[in-house]
């Protein structure tokens, strides 16, 4: 289908200029437009029907990887930009996964992390990366005065996040590893680079002898959407990290998720998927961890 | 309406367009180049209406015209300059194509590719096309054509 009629379109240069014209105009006409390769998807459906399109790609200051003091991505980074960045430390890997299979290479031209965890569809890989890694989402609101939100606040439910509406999301931001730490992400989809149908997160850090100091789980394509997997990572901590130990974990996991069946698949199958797809994911974790593993 | 300024393959166009309009439907029926196909009615699955956005391939009816306001667009009638690229060529050499309907998507996607990643396996010549569906090759000719234009344009 094509999109109802719009009204006026905007293309701000600072955010301070944006959230201005979102408050200018009528309750809910206007929405933030980032890549998008979901929102158009969603307003060609006629599921949104806005008359005032602001469009967020000249707000330089939101683009970008600095790995200097932790990993600050900004919100209008792309997928392409993530996937092939060179600077991101084995810690975040579970992003480049995440970000190396999203959708096609046309949508990762365009698509950036930010819509994506704006939009938070409720089958979608970011979301989940960033709960699973612990990201702190910064906001910034009409008189600029920012706030941080940790990714766990953030995300409420599927097409829903804390951000106000008069409110853009800049940057998502994790502090330097004190341990040996890695991640990986992988996800299961009825065609290759689909959305995922499950998805799993973990991030590791280990000592020296393989043990797990701490652990972090998470989920995607599961109807209450992307979601931590405390069990999971509770089972995990203290353990020497390895094939059973993780399968335990998953295990744990699989038990504690509300997991819906339907025609992409049922609650046994992706609960299996929940536990095959954990261990792939936490043996990849571990061996970065260790300073091994393809990145 | 809005007034766009929009170079596309070289050629600077200002224009007066709907804000609804699709960037696709601003190639085909305002500027008439119609080589940018719609294989899917919109739906952004079919790859048939890939179009270079400032050198990268997207797909153009996932975009609003006017949000190419400022930038510059190849299409697959830009390709060809001095006769056929050699991906055009291989594409023809090779029986790439059958009906042709998805053709223009799948060289403008390619050809950034290979622009970005000269040197590409056969599993990630694969991979690059999952966002470009063909319902007659089955892929396997198009991948030896992409192939081919490899080894022609190492010479």
């Amino acid at each position: 289908m094509l999109p109802a009629k719009i009204e006026q379109y905007i293309r701000p240069s600072s955010p301070s200029e944006a959230i201005a014209a979102m408050q200018a105009a009528e309750e809910g006409e206007a929405i933030f437009l980032a890549g998008g390769q979901s929102v158009m998807q969603a307003i060609k459906a006629r599921m949104m029907q806005p008359s005032c399109i602001i469009d967020l790609q000249d707000l330089a200051d939101l683009k970008g990887i600095d790995a200097n003091d932790g990993l600050t991505i900004g919100a209008m980074t792309r997928y392409v930009e993530i996937a092939e960045a060179d600077n991101v430390p084995a810690a975040f890997g579970a992003l480049q996964d995440a970000a190396q299979h999203v959708g096609d290479r046309q949508v990762r031209n365009r698509g950036t992390i930010g819509g994506s965890c704006c939009w938070n569809y409720v089958a979608s890989c970011m979301p989940a990366v960033c709960l699973g890694l612990g990201a702190t989402m910064k906001l910034i609101d009409a008189q600029g005065a920012t706030r941080d939100v940790p990714a766990e606040e953030f995300f409420i439910a599927p097409l829903e996040t804390a951000r106000d509406e008069f409110e853009i999301l800049m940057s998502l931001h994790w502090p330097t590893v004190e341990h040996d730490t890695g991640s990986a992400y992988k996800k299961w989809g009825l065609v290759k680079d689909a959305l995922p149908v499950v998805g799993v997160c973990i991030s590791l850090a280990v000592d020296s002898l393989g043990t797990c100091i701490s652990a972090s789980v998470s989920l995607s394509g599961l109807e209450d959407g992307a979601q931590l997997a405390p069990a999971a990572s509770e089972a995990l901590v203290g353990q020497v990290v390895d094939e059973k130990s993780i399968l335990a974990a998953m295990n744990a996991a699989a038990d504690a998720a509300s997991v819906q069946g339907d025609a992409a698949a049922d609650t046994e199958y992706r609960k299996q998927l929940i536990r095959t797809l954990g261990v792939d994911v936490g043996l990849l974790a571990l061996a970065r961890a260790q300073g091994q593993g393809e990145r | 309406m809005k007034t766009i300024n929009v170079t596309i393959n070289g050629e600077a166009y200002e224009e007066n367009v709907p804000e609804r309009m699709l960037l696709v439907d601003f190639i085909r029926d305002h500027v008439g180049l119609t080589g940018t196909h719609v294989g899917c009615t919109y739906e952004g699955v079919c790859g048939a209406c890939t179009v270079h956005l400032d050198n990268e391939a997207v797909k153009s009816c996932l975009m609003l015209a006017v949000q190419a306001d400022g930038h510059e667009i190849t299409t697959v009638e830009g390709l060809a300059r001095d006769g056929l690229t050699p991906l055009q060529a291989a594409f023809r050499d090779k029986h790439a194509l059958q009906c042709g309907y998805c053709t223009p998507g799948i060289l403008m996607n390619m050809s950034e590719f290979l622009e970005k990643y000269p040197a590409p396996s056969d599993e990630e010549i694969r991979a690059a096309l999952i966002g470009n569906l063909c319902r007659c090759t089955g892929y396997v000719h198009i991948v030896k054509a992409v192939r081919t234009a490899i080894e022609t344009t190492k010479g």
